[in-house]
């Protein structure tokens, strides 16, 4: 029996969740593909074309790189500096900035590749100059500059823009365009580009393409545990055949991009090389190998223990092989743990879980989901355990509890997209709403109308915050307020309904805004629309109220978030009557006050004038 | 040392003159935040009424007639049987308004006999309209429902006509929950100098007559408001003339005042903000006596789920604070020991006279006695003196620091057995609408707080102590990132990347200022 020791998979293990210097994260790939000769993992780069352009060009612009750890910012620099001739010689020397000609505009580019390598006194400068440059385009010196956002605004501080309004400008530029996510402002030469504001769910599946299909794993084919029987297979080759999905139309790609996609839409950022953790950790985690990831001989050694199950890439994916700790600092894991996959479930896919093998009426279920996959699904530790749970032996409930939560992680990647209905799949997570959202808004708020069923779910939920009310009330929006401030939970004032269809210039829709999906509101012609944005968890929490939660549960901020939308509305509203002109009565007061709720579910409100002069 | 401004004349009714010399006429723990604001608002349209707003014509001379509106609270608070009458004669309004004419004239309190409720029945279309009228306003009373006495309890300041001052069942002014604290808060923003900026800021809610609920409130009273008692309130002291506090007080109002929040939703926030600055100003002037010259500073906890060093340090700072009062008026009433004329005392009548000179103590000789006063030295009247005022202090101001804390979020027990500072989610709201303009970088918010308040938060403010070693530091790093979390989870803090967030303002109008 012959068992390979592949180069690929120790220096896949790199990219893994190991303990390592961050900031030396980029020198050692680099190193370990120079020595052993590996072809590096390519990706198309999404501004790279553009970067090049622009230093071809004639009169080029500075270039600012920021983004977070791990966006690739140092991989765009060298990239740019061996196109443009730079050697490698020079990139790997100890100089902080380096330069270079550039060819059409006989302009010298300096390059820092990484900001905070500089001591305080070198930024200041490098910074100063900058600012020269950018004042003055004739200047023949350009720069290209590589920094976290933070180190950027920090490193601002130490150049002292109070004594000169020339950085303060520059600085303030600068902010401008990271805090409005912007790369251009006219008055200023420069260009920002902010790595983190590239789609992680973008990225995702042309990572995974570039892994799958990467010519190291030929050095598999001789390996006796290729292709081994029964349980005696490579765990790495069996989670790496999972992931290609040949079988069931990539549906963990699928899956686990519509998870990385939601947590764009909540405003959780991913950087490419927690992209690259997630994908070696999902084909080599284990939590018995060292460091929690494996290699070719672990792997051996992991067969021959018979612990293949805990190899599993469904697992994996959440960081399970890890301790919990170093799971909880992991931005990946962290950000895919709050969709809570594993400890949510619904009765259904917990009956076939447990009493699948006995209940006819889950059989079929339990034969699809869990039987037939006898090396992650129902293998023979799962069976002992499970018919112990279910005879009731107390001492081995955690650990069938354990696997019953890895089980229900699998099953999230496997259940079929037909079955996802009837299985109620999305509360598999704490997003019941999750995969309405990115289906029926997300994606076809893009180009088409929001169902004007979602819309009405929306609106009820908000009438029923901005009242306090129970209200079944979806065509229009109740504004009601409770006089003195608009964080009371109960609001017995009338003031205004706006209509949901369009009317009079009155509508209330769901449409994209700066690429992601918002709640228009529009009061008249008169005014410009008020905007809620609807992140994923704004979306859930109103679906929820809608269907009969009560507003202090799942998320309080976001009940006072949506207080301070009225806000904003009954604001509106004013202006509006500011604008039409007050012809009412100066002797008479009317309010509408709400007294009660209707049998139907309606606000029942009362006119009640006031006669001030009696 | 701050020059203290002469005790007033008129005050030897009172049992002594300490606190008050320390603190002000007065600091107390029973008039909570809101009631010092309301106080506050009582004072000012008087003042504004008589032509004199925020002006100070000599130093603690305020005289003001604030209004009872006794009609007003009868019709609110006074009425118990209004739902009964309501629903008994739901459609026979004419039959209704008379049995709770009535049952108003048996009950009415605090007024003249003569007076009565008829010129209602003209301005309502009917009595069920007037019903749900009382039952809305009665809905907006401040600190919402509360064991109180009906003539304490107050509607929501939608305008000049909505205000009243505390009194007693019968009718007078027993000081109990208007205490003065407003009187002190009003002084103090006079002393500051912005009152007339503050008073353009104010014309737009509490002051403005026009507003539609100000109306409403004003509909149910009668138009003829001359046959009310008004009485004339004197005699706050404010002990310095000037001081930097007042000055961080009115800076800190016109920031809220001039931010979008809209106008009435700035209540509970000036409530949060006025209540942390004085606290801050009991705390120095203390601090003052006792001859504290370094800057004050709090720990400040942002809660975690397990224990952290941090909650024992806040916890600690906490406790020290809490001391400070009490250890401040047996300093204050030392200081007279290094005087030659203490010195030159022989006897305790001596002492008496002296003492009484000082600090209008004790009444009389008898009095003395039977207090239980047995000592025949000088040195022995002091102690017992001491010993009666740190009583009287106990009584009240001592526990000005505790309840007033926790009442504006402040500190708290939360999880844990011991008080410390735990600012809960408003009073963080406050903070960020007072100190961010539109966006602020999270360091600089941190470095801000402890410039403005002196609060501890992160390891960069820690880190100017060197009491705190490297755990601790890493603690307080922790600490902030909590902060972190939880103003993003409040969509008051946008992340950028991991080393880089911004506060944000969503109110703010002020575009950031220069550094």
């Amino acid at each position: 029996m012959t068992i390979v020791k592949s180069q690929w998979i120790n220096f896949l293990r790199q990219y893994g969740p190991i303990p390592r210097n961050d900031n030396m994260y980029d020198e050692a790939i680099h190193r370990i593909l120079q020595q052993k000769k590996i072809k590096p993992i390519q990706i198309s780069s999404e501004y790279m074309e553009e970067l090049i352009e622009n230093f071809q060009s004639e009169s080029p612009a500075s270039v600012i790189l920021t983004g977070t750890a791990g966006d690739g910012k140092t991989y765009y620099c060298r990239e740019i500096w061996s196109y443009f001739g730079g050697s490698l010689d020079t990139w790997e020397s100890r100089d902080k900035v380096k330069q270079l000609k550039l060819p059409n505009s006989n302009k010298t580019l300096f390059v820092v590749k990484d900001l905070s390598e500089l001591q305080d006194f070198e930024k200041k400068d490098i910074l100063e100059q900058l600012s020269s440059i950018l004042q003055n385009p004739d200047e023949d010196k350009m720069f290209l500059i590589a920094a976290n956002d933070g180190q950027l605004i920090e490193a601002w501080k130490h150049a002292n823009p109070k004594d000169n309004p020339q950085i303060e400008r520059v600085k303030k530029h600068i902010e401008d365009l990271l805090v409005n996510g912007e790369k251009e402002r006219p008055g200023i030469k420069l260009k920002l580009y902010n790595l983190s504001q590239v789609n992680a769910a973008k990225l995702f599946p042309q990572i995974v393409h570039a892994i799958l299909n990467h010519p190291g794993w030929n050095e598999c084919q001789n390996c006796s545990l290729r292709e081994g029987d029964g349980n005696n297979k490579c765990p790495i080759w069996e989670n790496r055949k999972r992931m290609e999905g040949s079988n069931d139309g990539q549906l963990i790609l699928t899956r686990l991009t519509d998870l990385l996609e939601l947590c764009e839409l909540n405003d959780i950022h991913l950087p490419i090389r927690q992209l690259f953790l997630l994908v070696s950790n999902m084909l080599l985690g284990h939590p018995d190998a060292k460091d929690h990831l494996m290699n070719c001989s672990e792997a051996a050694r992991i067969v021959s223990e018979n612990k293949t199950a805990l190899a599993s890439i469904y697992r994996n994916i959440f960081g399970e092989n890890l301790p919990e700790k170093r799971r909880e600092n992991t931005r990946v894991f962290e950000a895919l743990g709050k969709f809570g996959v594993g400890y949510e479930t619904n009765n259904f896919i917990d009956n076939v879980l447990i009493f699948g093998a006995d209940d006819p009426e889950f059989e079929r279920y339990y034969q699809d989901w869990v039987v037939n996959d006898s090396y992650y699904g129902a293998n023979q530790i799962y069976r002992a355990n499970q018919k112990d749970y279910l005879e009731g032996r107390a001492e081995i409930a955690d650990d069938f509890l354990l696997s019953l939560r890895s089980q229900r992680q699998r099953l999230f990647f496997i259940i079929p997209k037909e079955q996802e209905e009837e299985s109620h799949f999305w509360r598999l997570t704490a997003f019941h709403y999750a995969g309405e959202y990115l289906n029926e808004v997300y994606r076809r708020a893009q180009h088409g109308k929001v169902s004007s069923q979602i819309t009405a779910r929306i609106v009820q939920g908000l009438n029923r915050i901005f009242t306090g009310f129970f209200v079944r009330e979806s065509d229009k929006l109740i504004l009601a307020t409770s006089g003195s401030h608009s964080q009371a939970k109960v609001s017995r004032i009338f003031e205004e309904e706006i209509s949901v269809p369009k009317r009079h210039g009155q509508g209330v829709q769901i449409v994209m805004k700066n690429g992601k999906p918002c709640l228009e509101v529009k009061l008249s012609h008169l005014l410009p629309a008020e905007y809620l944005p609807l992140n994923l968890v704004r979306f859930e929490f109103l679906s929820r109220v809608a269907e009969g939660a009560l507003p202090g549960s799942f998320s309080r901020e976001c009940y006072e978030d949506i207080l301070d939308f009225k806000s904003k509305l009954l604001n509106l509203v004013e202006r509006l009557r500011l604008e039409e002109g007050d012809d009412s009565d100066p002797n008479q007061l009317t309010f509408q006050i709400i007294r009660r709720l209707t049998q139907e579910g309606t606000i029942d409100h009362n006119t009640v004038e006031v006669n001030c002069h009696a | 040392m701050h020059e203290r401004l002469p005790r007033p004349s008129n005050v030897d009714a009172m049992d002594m003159w300490v606190d008050e010399a320390i603190w002000g006429h007065r600091l107390y723990d029973e008039q909570t935040p809101w009631l010092c604001l309301m106080e506050f608002f009582n004072v000012l349209v008087a003042e504004h009424e008589a032509g004199r707003a925020f002006v100070e014509t000599g130093p603690n001379t305020l005289k003001y007639k604030p209004k009872a509106r006794m009609h007003l609270r009868n019709i609110l608070f006074n009425n118990p049987k209004i739902s009964l009458i309501a629903t008994k004669y739901k459609d026979n309004s004419k039959e209704a308004w008379a049995q709770w004419f009535k049952e108003m004239e048996a009950r009415k309190a605090g007024v003249n006999s003569d007076v009565n409720f008829r010129y209602l029945e003209e301005r309502f279309p009917s009595f069920e309209d007037f019903y749900l009228v009382v039952q809305f306003l009665r809905r907006t009373t401040i600190e919402g429902e509360n064991n109180k006495r009906w003539t304490s309890q107050f509607v929501f300041p939608y305008g000049p006509d909505c205000l009243y001052e505390d009194l007693d069942v019968k009718g007078n002014s027993d000081r109990r929950f208007f205490a003065r604290t407003g009187e002190l808060l009003y002084l103090m923003l006079t002393r500051s100098g912005k009152g007339p900026l503050i008073l353009d800021k104010l014309q737009q809610s509490v002051l403005n007559k026009e507003n539609k609920f100000n109306r409403l409130v004003a509909a149910l009273q009668p138009k003829d408001m001359s046959q009310e008692r008004t009485s004339i309130r004197e005699g706050a002291y404010l002990p310095y003339l000037s001081l930097p506090e007042y000055q961080a007080l009115a800076d800190d109002w016109l920031r809220l005042l001039d931010s979008n929040i809209p106008k009435f939703d700035v209540f509970p926030h000036l409530v949060n903000i006025t209540g942390l600055h004085m606290i801050i100003y009991a705390l120095n002037r203390a601090r003052e006596v006792l001859g504290y010259r370094e800057k004050l500073t709090f720990v400040i906890e942002i809660v975690a789920p397990k224990k952290t060093i941090i909650r024992e340090l806040s916890a600690d700072c906490y406790a020290e604070h809490n001391n400070l009062s009490k250890r401040a008026v047996e300093a204050y009433i030392r200081k007279i020991e290094e005087t030659e004329e203490w010195k030159e005392l022989n006897n305790v009548p001596q002492a008496i006279e002296f003492l009484q000179k000082k600090f209008i103590w004790p009444k009389d000789v008898d009095e003395l006695e039977e207090d239980g006063f047995r000592g025949n030295t000088p040195e022995q009247l002091l102690e017992f003196f001491i010993e009666k005022a740190i009583k009287r202090h106990k009584q009240h101001v001592d526990n000005f620091h505790r309840v007033w804390g926790k009442e504006v979020g402040f500190s708290s027990r939360r999880g844990a057995r011991r008080i410390r500072y735990a600012p809960q989610d408003l009073f963080l709201k406050s903070l960020v609408y007072c100190v961010v303009p539109k966006r602020m970088e999270f360091q600089e918010f941190l470095e801000e707080l402890y410039d403005r308040y002196g609060f501890i938060i992160g390891e960069r403010q820690a880190h100017k102590f060197a009491q705190y070693g490297q755990a601790d530091l890493q603690a307080f790093a922790e600490n902030a990132k909590r902060l972190e979390q939880r103003l993003a989870s409040m969509g008051l803090l946008r992340r950028l990347s991991d080393a880089c967030a911004y506060v944000e303002n969503p109110f703010g109008k002020r575009e950031e200022e220069a550094g």
